[in-house]
């Protein structure tokens, strides 16, 4: 397995059912976008969570934060579960010394999803910003 | 539980599940409640519960040539109604009758309890599913009915009922 350095990026592009990703270590883009609803969450997720892990690993923290922007239209619960593990990712980068936040982006009115953010913020140790979107913005 | 057909009939799917047939009906069903007026708030609540249930067909409901899954989405005075139907093996009758029995009994809170509980510290099943889906759907419905009815030897339909009211969303 090799060093994983700001060169390496992970990009993968959306499906219907599964979001675009983009772990942009060199541009400090994180983010994930588009709908989430795979056959097996754990399966599409597994080589995600492996280049964070080394990531986390191989990171030599800065002073600038990074932040991981998360913007889903639908997402099944077996993703809601996946994404807990993937931001307990964003906590071990934290706890090296590596300022961090999530920003959760989600349709104004749409009180289910400002809910699914609300559980993550008092679920995760780092800060986790709801910021909700008009319509147009969506 | 009584299945009726007398509601606005929006959509029918009655065949074979998979991830192939999943989004296009996924897809359809956006627009079409889109076209209904039905707001984008709980266009998304009616969507995800029906990518749960379907889900749940996709990964659990037993093979049967005869007994094939149905999706049926109707309007009605009140609101909008989910309906899915497959066919389960007697044994996963038992779990699902304890396993609903228990959680429709729930309160909100109750519900939103152990969702937090399995999110944080539940198992994944074999199919990389959260076992949230079920309960999601309860959570996120108006209203929840489920029928387990025996067909024949080791066979059942599972019907599942979710109403999700348009008058509290206008």
């Amino acid at each position: 397995m090799s060093d994983l350095t700001t060169s390496e990026k992970l990009v993968i592009e959306p499906t219907f059912t599964t979001p675009e990703i983009v772990f942009d270590p060199g541009n400090r883009q994180f983010y994930l976008r588009g709908n989430s609803y795979p056959e097996n969450s754990v399966k599409f997720y597994g080589p995600v969570l492996e280049w964070l892990s080394r990531f986390v690993q191989n990171h030599v923290p800065t002073s600038e934060s990074l932040t991981l922007e998360v913007h889903l239209e639908y997402f099944n619960t077996s993703t809601a579960k996946v994404l807990l593990d993937l931001f307990r990712y964003f906590e071990a980068l934290q706890e090296k010394g590596q300022p961090v936040q999530i920003r959760w982006l989600y349709l104004a009115e749409d009180t289910e999803m400002e809910d699914a953010g609300l559980d993550y913020q008092a679920a995760v140790k780092v800060p986790f910003e709801l910021v909700p979107l008009h319509e147009d913005q969506a | 539980m009584t299945v009726s057909y007398e509601h606005r009939l929006l959509f029918r799917h009655e065949g074979p599940l998979d991830m192939e047939v999943l989004p296009p009906i996924v897809q359809h069903l956006d627009k079409l409640l889109a076209q209904e007026g039905v707001r984008p708030p709980l266009r998304r609540k009616i969507i995800s519960c029906l990518i749960e249930l379907a889900q749940n067909i996709i990964h659990y409901a037993a093979r049967h040539d005869q007994m094939v899954p149905l999706i049926t989405l109707s309007r009605t005075d009140e609101g909008i109604v989910l309906i899915t139907r497959n066919a389960v093996y007697y044994s996963q009758e038992l779990f699902l009758h304890s396993y609903l029995q228990n959680l429709t009994q729930m309160s909100r809170e109750e519900l939103e309890a152990l969702h937090h509980q399995t999110l944080v510290s539940g198992s994944y099943s074999d199919s990389g599913g959260a076992n949230l889906g079920l309960l999601q759907v309860i959570y996120k419905a108006d209203r929840f009915e489920y029928e387990l009815t025996p067909v024949e030897g080791e066979y059942s339909w599972f019907t599942v009922k979710a109403t999700f009211l348009t008058k509290s969303h206008e």
